[in-house]
């Protein structure tokens, strides 16, 4: 996995390039209240997750519309696991043992895509944006 | 140390069995007493939602009846009180996922180490009814002031009796006084007048509730809202105190003052 960091401007956003030999699933609708998706690999779903959803994956979480509900990157232990979304704004993110809430009162949204990783041994949000994130690297 | 394992149900949905399980929870905390909330409705969880705690979550009630960890673990405390733990029911399961047996142990555990565990229960008289009740030792019936939700209150405490569930306390809620003056709402007597329980408390319709509601506060820390106030003496009936029933009437700043300065 190491050797897919040597083309640098390739990849971003501490994603693994080539992540693993994980699957990836396609979800393309919304998951609601109650709906649970447990998958061993990548999740992205074309749709919003609400508020009562939960995603657990082993791999990284990409949400094409708006993160209300729980997810859980990494669930095996993976710390370069991710979670990106369109609108980011969950109930809880989990990344492999980490475990984050929003803080308590108004929390201001935004309308950017974000990107939540492990840096520093501590969940960070950031704005995703390819080439700010370049230069951290 | 005594202890009480009191379940809050109505049969009928959208009465107002969480947010009464989440007021006399906050209020009994705040009166001092150490309480947890036990919500039961698995599948279509609330009592998180309402306490403002549902980012918190964990671990949830299937996780403790199915002893992968003890319900210390599972177990949230309030922002607000110290003494006032929520248990929350899992959201991605339906009702089978508790037995009757699994919830008398959970409160028979609950009891040991709180004064007060209050179970929400679901709507309906099907299982998450019977899981709900399966631990209690008493009963809170709520209802509102409509034919339909006094029927189905009537049915509900037939059944607590058959399982051994006697004298239920009834709480009216969402009364409105003006309505029933008007004769166009049923009065507590007509109620009582089908239910022949004991009336806990009556709680008027408030839009306070609402706005607390959805700040994920209780309208019982609400010092000057009237359903507050009728939740805090429901609060104190429960701890043996003799309230009488507020006024009710809408207006008239004055009496009521004279009114409440009597009751205390």
């Amino acid at each position: 996995m190491e050797n897919s960091y040597k083309n640098q401007d390739r990849h971003s956003n501490g994603v693994e390039e080539t992540a693993g030999d994980e699957n990836t699933i396609l979800i393309k609708r919304t998951l609601r209240s109650g709906q649970r998706l447990h998958y061993d690999g990548n999740v992205v779903v074309m749709g919003d997750v609400n508020p009562g959803a939960e995603i657990m994956a082993s791999g990284n979480i990409i949400v094409m519309g708006q993160l209300r509900g729980v997810v859980h990157a990494g669930a095996g232990g993976n710390e370069k696991a991710i979670v990106m979304s369109f609108r980011l704004a969950p109930t809880q993110l989990r990344i492999a043992n980490h475990i984050t809430r929003p803080p308590d009162g108004d929390t201001q949204e935004t309308d950017r895509p974000e990107i939540a990783s492990i840096k520093n041994g501590v969940v960070t949000i950031e704005l995703f944006n390819v080439s700010i994130d370049r230069q951290h690297r | 140390m005594m202890s009480e394992v009191i379940v809050v149900t109505s049969g009928k949905g959208g009465v107002g069995k969480t947010t009464t399980t989440a007021n006399l929870g906050t209020g009994l905390a705040a009166a001092g007493h150490k309480a947890v909330l036990v919500d039961a409705d698995i599948g279509l969880r609330n009592l998180d939602v309402v306490l403002g705690l549902e980012n918190r979550i964990v671990y949830d009630i299937t996780n403790v009846t199915d002893k992968q960890i003890p319900y210390r673990k599972a177990i949230i405390k309030d922002k607000r009180y110290e003494n006032l733990f929520l248990l929350p029911a899992a959201q991605t399961k339906d009702k089978t996922a508790v037995s009757p047996d699994q919830m008398k142990e959970l409160c028979d555990d609950l009891r040991q180490e709180f004064e007060y565990v209050i179970i929400d229960c679901p709507a309906g008289i099907e299982q998450g009814f019977k899981n709900a009740i399966a631990g209690a030792d008493r009963a809170i019936v709520v209802t509102t002031p409509e034919v339909s939700a006094v029927r189905d209150a009537d049915r509900i405490i037939g059944l607590l009796e058959a399982n051994e569930l006697r004298d239920p306390k009834l709480i009216v809620n969402r009364l409105r006084y003006n309505m029933v003056k008007a004769g166009d709402m049923m009065s507590i007597d007509d109620i009582l007048d089908i239910l022949a329980v004991e009336l806990l408390g009556v709680v008027p319709e408030d839009e306070m509730v609402v706005i607390t509601t959805n700040r994920g506060e209780t309208v019982v820390q609400d010092d000057k809202s009237r359903s507050g106030q009728a939740y805090r003496n429901i609060v104190r009936r429960m701890n043996g105190e003799q309230v009488p029933l507020m006024d009710l009437q809408e207006g008239g700043i004055l009496k009521k003052l004279r009114k409440f300065m009597g009751m205390k």
